[in-house]
């Protein structure tokens, strides 16, 4: 079935340079442009705002408002609605209250444990916190977000710099394969730029005379590129660790253009109906997208999966730090320790 | 009209009743003193004894009537603000939760199916357009037999009970409608027909949809829709083309309501989804997690989370609405009226500046 795939390929490249996605796309509101999860002020202000101004999305409500209209009771009913409009908005200045003792919490608790896990560089200490645990995840995916261009990290140079440093983490931990997800595919268009940046990290870790072997995979299109660009050469020696690239693009879209090739080729009765089946679906999809990660990490402040291929998280561990918004060793050692210790029974 | 509100207050009154029923359905008997030295027995005790004198306060008619007042009156006021579309449930935990209360798998399947009917009247009071709730994954079917029969028999029992309270009036369930989605080709024939049967029968109600997924997994939703839609094409003349990514997601199950799931809570602590609306959450849905096993997932931790996505809803609402009025209104004033306008400069305009001189080539 490679005709399938082939042609899904050629699909999926026509327009891979539409980069405006991150200005269209709504946001998991958990998870906005500035971190909704902490209460300022301001935007308890904003709250408020909506809350009391714009009307109920609930029928009912409406409804009710235009029955006391029709039927002159028009003041009782506007009281009414006032008074619940009163109520809500101290509802959520309370929950805004006890959220921002849960937020302060939240941050004490993760600079004790950025203290308390710090490599600094040093492999054999990653190796020593790993040695611990019953297991490992095969396959460890990890959701990298962009962050405002001002911010300390922020740019498509943060999101380099902390893929490359998971790179790292995950050499030491012995994770063989490691899949980064980024909504925008900053990662995939600077391709070249986050190999030379894996390098450097590594050369960090590691001798700079024998940095281990890696491998980037960008499955969009079919590609595989070793080590640095410029030293392709030690193709031969077996990889460290192989890196996925995925991207939105990975997501909805490319089971869409598997569906239209199939479609195109059940119409010109090259394929039998009775062919699609879901062995054959998953068969596809794990040759165009990659295998399905066992561990899912996440670095923002609340689970959100921003559109990560929804085929590949059937069965995937998600592991995030409540308020966090750093990439940091503490999360990710966590992550594993969480795997370590969680037992899945599919369906028994 | 003062008829009316004597209906009103007769049908409040019925609706006590049934959730009394309800609550004696669930009844607890005392539960027996623990092995005292030993943590875990200790804690199954308190457990029990906790949801036994619950039970117990709750029996008093009076304090019973409080609480449901209480309940009405917080859902009215969060009614007032944003509603959640779909609401979705992982009902997960009711075997560690009879076991915990050394009952049999039995009685830990009715009481989260009393705890689904609870929730769904919180919810339908709140105005919730779709509920659905992941009853039986096909990965289920590997479970012990007895078990798996048990599960069925009860979905058809529960599934009556249901329509029942659809079709009555004076129920807190009335008018909504029940659908039961996924693999139905893996369930027996004569299941299918009451299936069927009840879907006929509240076909005409529209105020709240209840989806019962049974057998379903995510997978096999996204399988379906991709073979539907090269049939669509192979038989029905559909261009390939026209294929995108709105028309897909409303051939899945959940036809209009695919395309996001507002809130998916899933109990009993595991953080994974298994194979539950994979398409509907992976977008921009929220996911809650608790550690609480599904019966004992009441109304207060659900009105919390509720509370919540409602705070956050109405930041981001704000956030992506346009500039509101009352700074365009602002801006229309401070560019017009105010006499401190922003003057262009020109490089041209600006006087000469005075001679440059150089240290190294004076004298």
């Amino acid at each position: 079935m490679s005709k399938i795939q082939d042609t899904v390929l050629k699909r999926q490249d026509e327009n891979w340079r539409e980069d405006e996605r991150d200005h269209r796309r709504v946001r998991a509101i958990t998870n906005g442009v500035k971190n909704p999860g902490r209460p300022s002020v301001g935007n308890v202000k904003k709250v408020l705002e909506t809350a009391v101004l714009v009307g109920s999305d609930s029928e009912e409500v409406r409804r009710k408002l235009a029955q006391h209209r029709e039927t002159g009771s028009w003041a009782q009913g506007r009281v009414e609605y006032a008074f619940y409009k009163i109520l809500l908005s101290m509802l959520l200045v309370a929950y805004a209250c006890v959220r921002y003792a849960q937020y302060e919490y939240n941050r004490v608790k993760i600079l004790v444990l950025n203290l308390a896990y710090n490599p600094s560089n040093t492999p054999q200490l990653i190796r020593q916190d790993v040695l611990k645990l019953p297991k490992l995840p095969k396959r460890l995916a990890a959701i990298l977000e962009t962050k405002p261009d001002g911010d300390v990290g922020g740019g498509v140079g943060g999101v380099l710099n902390d893929g490359s440093e998971l790179v790292a983490w995950s050499v030491s931990a012995g994770i063989k394969h490691l899949i980064l997800y980024d909504h925008d595919g900053h990662l995939k268009r600077n391709v070249d730029d986050f190999r030379s940046n894996v390098f450097h990290k590594l050369s960090k870790f590691y001798d700079p005379s024998n940095v281990p072997k890696f491998a980037v995979r960008v499955p969009q299109w079919n590609k595989v590129y070793f080590n640095t660009p410029g030293t392709e050469t030690g193709e031969a020696r077996k990889v460290a660790i192989e890196i996925s690239l995925l991207s939105n693009r990975d997501g909805r879209e490319t089971i869409i253009d598997l569906t239209k090739t199939m479609a195109e080729l059940c119409a010109h009765n090259e394929m039998k109906l009775s062919d699609i089946t879901m062995k054959l679906i998953d068969s596809e999809l794990t040759q165009l997208v990659g295998h399905e990660p066992d561990l899912l990490l996440y670095f923002g402040p609340s689970l959100d999966l921003q559109g990560f291929p929804p085929w590949h998280i059937r069965l995937t561990e998600f592991y995030w730090e409540q308020d966090n918004d750093q990439v940091t060793y503490a999360v990710f050692i966590r992550g594993l320790k969480k795997y370590a210790s969680c037992k899945v029974n599919v369906g028994k | 009209m003062a008829a009316e509100q004597e209906r009103a207050a007769e049908a409040v009154e019925r609706v006590e009743k049934e959730l009394r029923h309800l609550q004696k359905q669930t009844r607890q008997r005392r539960p027996n003193p623990p092995i005292w030295w030993s943590y875990h027995s200790v804690r199954q005790y308190l457990h029990a004894l906790k949801i036994w004198v619950w039970s117990c306060i709750l029996e008093l008619s009076w304090i019973h009537w409080i609480v449901f007042q209480v309940q009405n009156m917080l859902l009215r006021i969060l009614q007032v603000g944003p509603v959640p579309r779909h609401v979705s449930f992982i009902m997960d935990g009711n075997r560690r939760y009879a076991k915990s209360l050394n009952l049999p798998t039995k009685s830990g399947h009715e009481a989260g199916a009393w705890t689904l009917l609870s929730l769904l009247a919180s919810c339908k009071n709140l105005g919730v357009k779709t509920v659905s709730a992941y009853a039986f994954s096909i990965e289920n079917f590997n479970r012990p037999r007895e078990e798996v029969e048990l599960l069925t028999s009860m979905l058809a029992e529960k599934l009556d009970e249901v329509a029942r309270r659809a079709l009555d009036r004076e129920s807190e369930l009335f008018g909504v409608r029940v659908r039961v989605v996924g693999e139905r080709s893996l369930i027996s024939k004569a299941l299918n027909d009451k299936i069927t049967h009840v879907e006929r029968m509240t076909e005409a109600s529209d105020s709240m949809v209840l989806y019962v997924c049974f057998p379903y997994t995510s997978r096999n939703e996204i399988y379906h829709a991709v073979y539907d839609a090269a049939e669509r094409c192979k038989y029905h003349g559909q261009p390939v083309e026209d294929i995108d990514v709105e028309n897909f997601t409303n051939s899945m199950f959940l036809g209009n309501y695919s395309n996001k799931c507002d809130i998916l809570i899933r109990t009993s602590g595991h953080t994974r989804l298994s194979d539950y609306m994979l398409w509907q959450v992976h977008e921009n849905g929220v996911v809650e997690f608790t550690n609480t096993l599904w019966p004992d997932f009441g109304f207060i931790e659900f009105f919390i989370m509720l509370v919540k996505w409602s705070f956050l809803t109405c930041l981001q609402r704000r956030q992506l609405a346009n500039t509101p009025l009352r700074s365009q209104v602002f801006n229309l004033l401070k560019k017009n009226l105010l006499p401190f306008k922003h003057k262009k400069v020109s490089y041209e305009d600006l006087p000469e500046p005075p001679q440059a001189v150089s240290i190294i080539l004076r004298g």
